[in-house]
């Protein structure tokens, strides 16, 4: 344990009510955690901890100091019966739970509050008065006054986006103290750099490719923020291209525009949008190689170009060209000397030379040259590792005790940190493979899903014959106006060049098409395609085949045997065939760890040391693991690597190599940290330093200012809620248990289906003095009466569910059985309470306006009763009014309501625990699936992933029908188009 | 007898209790006429409309209840067309809500003149619309519907169904996907992979 966690941990314990700690990011606080909990004893009670995530949870259980004496904490879920939550409630055992099973159960009075010790919450900067933790503690300290609060977070930059809000966390979770530890702390710098680690920092030019490409990004997006001043919306003092460069970006643009989102004319919320798209770019830039990154400004281009304006900026234009040229070089030429042209430029080596040719011949002089650029960081990286190996060699032959030690305390091997699991596969295959056969790779798939292309854009416009010219706004608008003979130009050449990529992509895939076939190409190209990604798994492959066997016609054009092998043989490099035997096997053995650690769910390879047998030394490479930073895997403690590449280097993994250091001082760490010059990477991180720096600052000054009341129970009980909650806090004490005692006063009951427990609604009710039913409903959220049932909508819901067609079948059912059926309309209090901006109303009524939507419903079901809220609030408010003069409703009734009778009632259903709620949704979106047989459909198979191989008979089984067992099938096997 | 004024007519019947009021100026995309008609608006055979200022509301806090009093029964759809006219919204808005609902009415808010003459106009334009826009049948086109199942799913975009299509070639390949293959299209990070890969493989039951 690092010292300064003891510190944290005994401020932490003076204060027996709990208290909040912010910590910078990275220092550890899973294992803060774990070292908190393992001082918990049985007989303190039980102790709960809320709002873990799932990668939370497992570091915790990791990390558990004393693993003999203490299983580490395990899960309540509610597949458990509820007996057996209550055993487990009073066991005096440490738990996870969600917040959801928790208020459930303490609304039902399943849990037995004098035994609970107190409660732990992670990830405490997404608290707020009305979310259900803090709904938790309010109920659980209302029963128990000595249950302690202690919450944690390690955002310190979202602990103050808003008005005082660590205050106000504090305020609903009764607690007074707040820690502050930032890693500027004295304590936490001292430790972490008493024996700091040997730090190499290598800066990697960038080529000028790729400095174009930043530099026009940033140049556009500059022009999208001086859009976004224009439209006054927003206070520009923020918006500058830097703030552009974090995630923060987003969040400032939101949060001023959040108030009056749904007013903002399509133009503004497009240009926040494409800022978006503009930061993802400048990110994607220094991670993706050049041939990924073109495919994906492609799919942009395909997915967005009618709605984004940034497309159409004159700089963009560059972002295309630049990013084009890094891959590939079209070229025309004079029809009738082709081949004198391609041997002028055959200095780079063309394996497609004879298919350009004959692409030539059939479209009249142009072909591609392929440039297919490597990223900068490859050839560095592999460069450190060969250093990293050769240093090791030295040590091993100047002294053979020091490698004894080393075997023993650290396996030697490298860890390679990089943000995302694309860069680490492909890291890996380069590694191993080396760069140009990498690129190469990336090259054909492109080529391949350039046909696929080119299909969606046909037919996308084929469906909408009359698209509007797409064009930018105001100074976006830069792109040349185009005049019949330029456009004509322009369109023909474009035409020819997606001519040649098609000839080029049909010529990849013969080639693909004789490597499955022939039996007898060269054995490199066997051993490569044991290794070659998406080969591993036998399934990935089936689309290829597919392909392939359209090609059948193309057999006649079949080359000479000949001309095969060299082809084949050109992507290998000569220098790395000494090595091939070795690769082969350990592709395979690497293959099979890889499933195993996987299904753990651990982590997942080593390339093992993939050289050890060849007699170059000059070459060789150690054992390298390559980690995906967003995975959030306790990597350090479980690898414990002695050198460690920050390939991607990003702030938070810094401080955890840090900790590591400090907590590991007997081992001689060594850091590279890989960034690219001049680059968008190196702001980013500079700026998140600052960024955390000036949030511990504002909370440090918050912390001096802070008015934390000396009795908090009395203040939250007393002040904020003059009238009703005095009594509010008691009321869910009058439970069916207790058996009204009081039940002269009369009470106000409301059932709440068990989903609304997400919403901060069924909190703010039960402030307001009414009684909580948590149960399952299949119709209707929140029943009030007997004849009263509603169905709540936020803003964003009420469109996506008009859309979708779902609130037109809830109303539907809803009108069926209540006599009352509610539509309620809440907005968002610190919303703008209006539904559109007058410049979105237009000139006529159109069917895609949400008052067209939604006076179709008020048509179509008069009965309909629709509520408009100004907040949560004020829901509350109408909800007590309108339950005046109305009976309580019957909670069984409830929950019979709309369910069909085969089924039965499950008790302590919680649907979303219990139903893979994204899985249905999705099922009930495919075509043939509908409301009479999508149930049928979960029985008959287990998964989604199932039911993409259902064969059509079982189909028609499950789903009651041929027609539309045909429809469903046809759906998912249908090729997604292409031209060819 | 007032219901003798309404016959099956092209145009909205406006009370003459609504001369003056300037939301009549935005009833653009429908004619309308004067004609002596209970409630403010005639809309239909079977519909009709209130006009509700909030702010009048506040000075006479019972006209609302008059009026739908002495409105009768034989139209389906009886509407209170509410104007959001004041900033404090609360509790008038409670009282209207509680008026219109205790008596058999359907609110509906506006908060501009343009948008209540939107709603008239709309009411008597759908007159005889049938529901399918609000019933979810979207384009039925292939694409379309790709873009909507996979969009199911949190966080995948338009973008990502573009490249998962192209990348995998059908919708049962992307749904058997290994999450390594996920994971190596472009724009598709970690969380995006998690949550299809348990979207596709996670039981649509979770087993107790």
């Amino acid at each position: 344990m690092v010292q300064f966690h003891e510190h944290i941990i005994s401020d932490l314990l003076e204060d027996p009510n709990g208290g909040l700690v912010v910590l910078s990011s990275g220092l550890s606080l899973p294992k803060l955690v774990a070292n908190l909990l393992s001082l918990h004893s049985s007989d303190q009670g039980t102790l709960l901890i809320l709002s873990a995530n799932p990668c939370q949870r497992k570091s915790i259980l990791i990390s558990n100091p004393n693993p003999n004496f203490n299983d580490g904490p395990t899960e309540i879920t509610s597949e458990l019966p509820s007996h057996q939550r209550n055993a487990l409630y009073t066991s005096g055992g440490v738990y996870f739970i969600t917040s959801r099973i928790l208020i459930v159960d303490l609304l039902t009075s399943r849990i037995p509050t004098s035994k609970i010790a107190g409660i732990l919450i992670l990830n405490a900067h997404s608290l707020s008065e009305t979310s259900t933790e803090a709904f938790i503690v309010r109920i659980l300290r209302s029963f128990n006054k000595n249950a302690y609060i202690r919450a944690f977070s390690d955002k310190p930059f979202a602990m103050v986006s808003g008005f005082a809000k660590a205050e106000r966390i504090m305020k609903c979770l009764f607690v007074r103290k707040l820690h502050l530890w930032p890693r500027f702390q004295v304590y936490v710098s001292q430790e972490l750099e008493r024996s700091p680690s040997e730090v190499v920092d290598v800066r990697v030019p960038m080529n000028s490719a790729m400095k174009g490409i930043q530099k026009a990004i940033i140049e556009v997006m500059d022009a999208c923020l001086k859009e976004m001043r224009r439209t006054n919306k927003v206070d520009v003092e923020d918006l500058t291209v830097e703030n552009g460069l974090f995630k923060s970006f987003d969040e400032i643009i939101k949060r001023q525009l959040d108030p009056i989102w749904h007013t903002l004319a399509k133009k503004t919320k497009q240009l926040v949008s494409d800022l978006k798209t503009l930061r993802k770019l400048l990110d994607y830039l220094v991670r993706y190689d050049a041939v990924t990154y073109l495919k994906y400004l492609d799919s942009l281009r395909v997915s967005e170009s009618f709605r984004s304006v940034w497309i159409f900026a004159e700089s963009s234009y560059k972002i295309f060209e630049y990013a084009k040229k890094r891959v590939y070089l079209f070229t025309k030429t004079e029809a009738g000397k082709p081949s004198e042209q391609s041997k002028n430029v055959s200095g780079k080596k063309r394996k497609l030379k004879e298919s350009s040719t004959e692409k030539e011949a059939s479209s009249g002089g142009v072909f591609v040259q392929e440039i297919l650029e490597e990223p900068p960081k490859w050839k560095v990286l592999r460069d450190i590792l060969e250093e990293i190996e050769a240093e090791r060699k030295k040590q091993e032959s100047s002294s053979d005790e020091i490698v004894i030690e080393n075997e023993d305390d650290s396996n030697g091997i490298v860890l390679v940190a990089c943000k995302d699991e694309h860069s680490c596969m492909q890291l890996e295959d380069c590694i191993t493979n080396g760069p140009k056969k990498v690129m190469r790779e990336e090259w054909e798939k492109y080529l391949l899903s350039k046909v696929e292309l080119k299909g969606y854009q046909g037919r996308h416009k084929g469906a909408k014959k009359k698209t509007k010219e797409p064009k930018g706004i105001g100074i976006l608008d830069g792109v040349v106006p185009r005049t019949g003979k330029e456009d004509a130009e322009v369109s023909s050449t474009n035409k020819q060049e997606n001519d040649a990529l098609l000839a080029a992509a049909s010529a990849v895939k013969k080639l693909s098409k004789k490597e499955a076939t022939s039996v007898d190409t060269c054995q490199q190209n066997v051993v490569n395609e044991e290794n070659a990604p998406g080969k591993r798994k036998g399934k990935s492959e089936k689309p290829l085949q597919e392909k392939q066997g359209i090609e059948k016609h193309n057999n006649n054009r079949r080359k000479s045997k000949s001309i095969d092998k060299s082809q084949v043989a050109s992507p290998v490099n000569e220098d790395e065939i000494t090595g091939d035997n070795t690769i082969s096997e350990d592709g395979l053995l690497e293959g099979e760890q890889r499933t195993l650690l996987a299904e753990n769910g651990v982590l997942r390879r080593h390339t093992e040391d993939i050289s050890a047998d060849a007699p170059t030394s000059q070459r060789t490479l150690p054992p390298v693991h390559f980690h995906a930073l967003e995975s959030d895997q306790p990597i350090l403690d479980i690898l414990k690597p002695s050198v460690i590449i920050a390939y991607h280097p990003d702030i938070t993994f810094v401080r955890e190599v840090e900790v590591y250091n400090a907590e590991n001082p007997s081992k001689k760490l060594k850091v590279y940290f890989l960034f690219y010059e001049d680059s968008t990477e190196v702001q980013k991180f500079e700026a998140s330093i600052r960024r955390e720096n000036g949030a511990f600052e504002s909370l440090i000054r918050q912390k001096s200012m802070m008015m934390i009341p000396v009795n908090l129970d009395d203040h939250l009980l007393g002040l904020d809620y003059p009238i009703e909650s005095q009594s509010s806090v008691t009321q869910n004490s009058i439970t069916r248990k207790a058996g009204g005692r009081k039940e002269a006063e009369k009470e106000m009951q409301v059932i709440v289906d068990m989903r609304e427990f997400m919403s901060s609604l069924p909190n703010v009710l039960h402030q307001k003095g009414m009684r909580i039913i948590p149960v399952t409903l299949e119709v209707g959220d929140y029943i009030l009466s007997p004849l009263i049932c509603v169905e709540r909508k936020s803003i964003q819901d009420l469109f996506g569910s008009f859309a979708s067609g779902r609130l037109y079948h809830q109303i539907e059912t809803m009108v069926r059985y209540y006599r009352i059926p509610v539509l309620l309309i809440e907005f968002s209090q610190d919303k703008s309470f209006s539904f559109l901006s007058a410049s979105d109303i237009g000139d006529d009524v159109t069917p895609n306006s949400i008052i067209s939507k939604l006076t179709l419903l008020a048509m179509h079901f008069p009965r309909l009763r629709i509520v408009w809220s100004r907040s949560l609030h004020a829901t509350a408010e109408i909800f007590a009014s309108l339950k005046a003069n109305q009976d309580e409703p019957d909670e069984v009734k409830a929950t019979r309501v709309g369910v069909p009778s085969e089924e039965g009632i499950v008790e302590d259903d919680v649907r979303a625990e219990n139903y893979n709620t994204s899985a249905v949704e999705f099922l009930r979106r495919l075509p043939g699936v509908t409301d009479s047989n999508y149930r049928t459909i979960m029985d008959g198979c287990n998964s989604l992933a199932d039911l993409a191989l259902v064969p059509i008979e079982k189909l028609a089984d499950l789903m009651g029908g041929q027609k539309a067992a045909r429809t469903l099938r046809e759906f998912l096997d249908a090729k997604y188009p292409t031209m060819l | 007898g007032s219901t003798n004024f309404v016959q099956k007519t092209n145009a909205i019947i406006v009370s003459q209790r609504q001369k003056g009021n300037p939301l009549l100026k935005h009833i653009r995309n429908v004619r309308w006429n004067f004609a002596e008609v209970i409630p403010d608006y005639v809309l239909g055979q079977n519909s009709c409309a209130l006009y509700l200022s909030l702010r009048y509301h506040l000075l006479h806090p019972d006209y609302l209840y008059f009026r739908i009093r002495e409105m009768q029964k034989n139209f389906r759809l009886r509407v209170v067309l509410c104007h959001v006219d004041v900033e404090d919204v609360v509790k008038p808005l409670l009282e209207v809500t509680r008026t219109c609902l205790l008596h058999d009415c359907t609110l509906l808010c506006a908060w501009s003149l343009e948008e209540c003459g939107r709603y008239l106009e709309t009411i008597k334009v759908y007159e005889n619309k049938p529901a399918d826009i609000i019933q979810g049948h979207m384009d039925s086109d292939y694409l379309s519907r790709l873009n909507h199942a996979l969009t199911a799913v949190r966080h995948v975009n338009k973008t990502d169904v573009v490249t998962l299509g192209s990348t995998f070639g059908s919708l049962s390949h992307v749904m058997d996907a290994s999450m390594e293959d996920l994971a190596r299209c472009p724009g598709i990070g970690e969380r995006k992979v998690k949550r299809m890969y348990d979207t596709f493989h996670e039981p649509f039951k979770r087993v107790t």
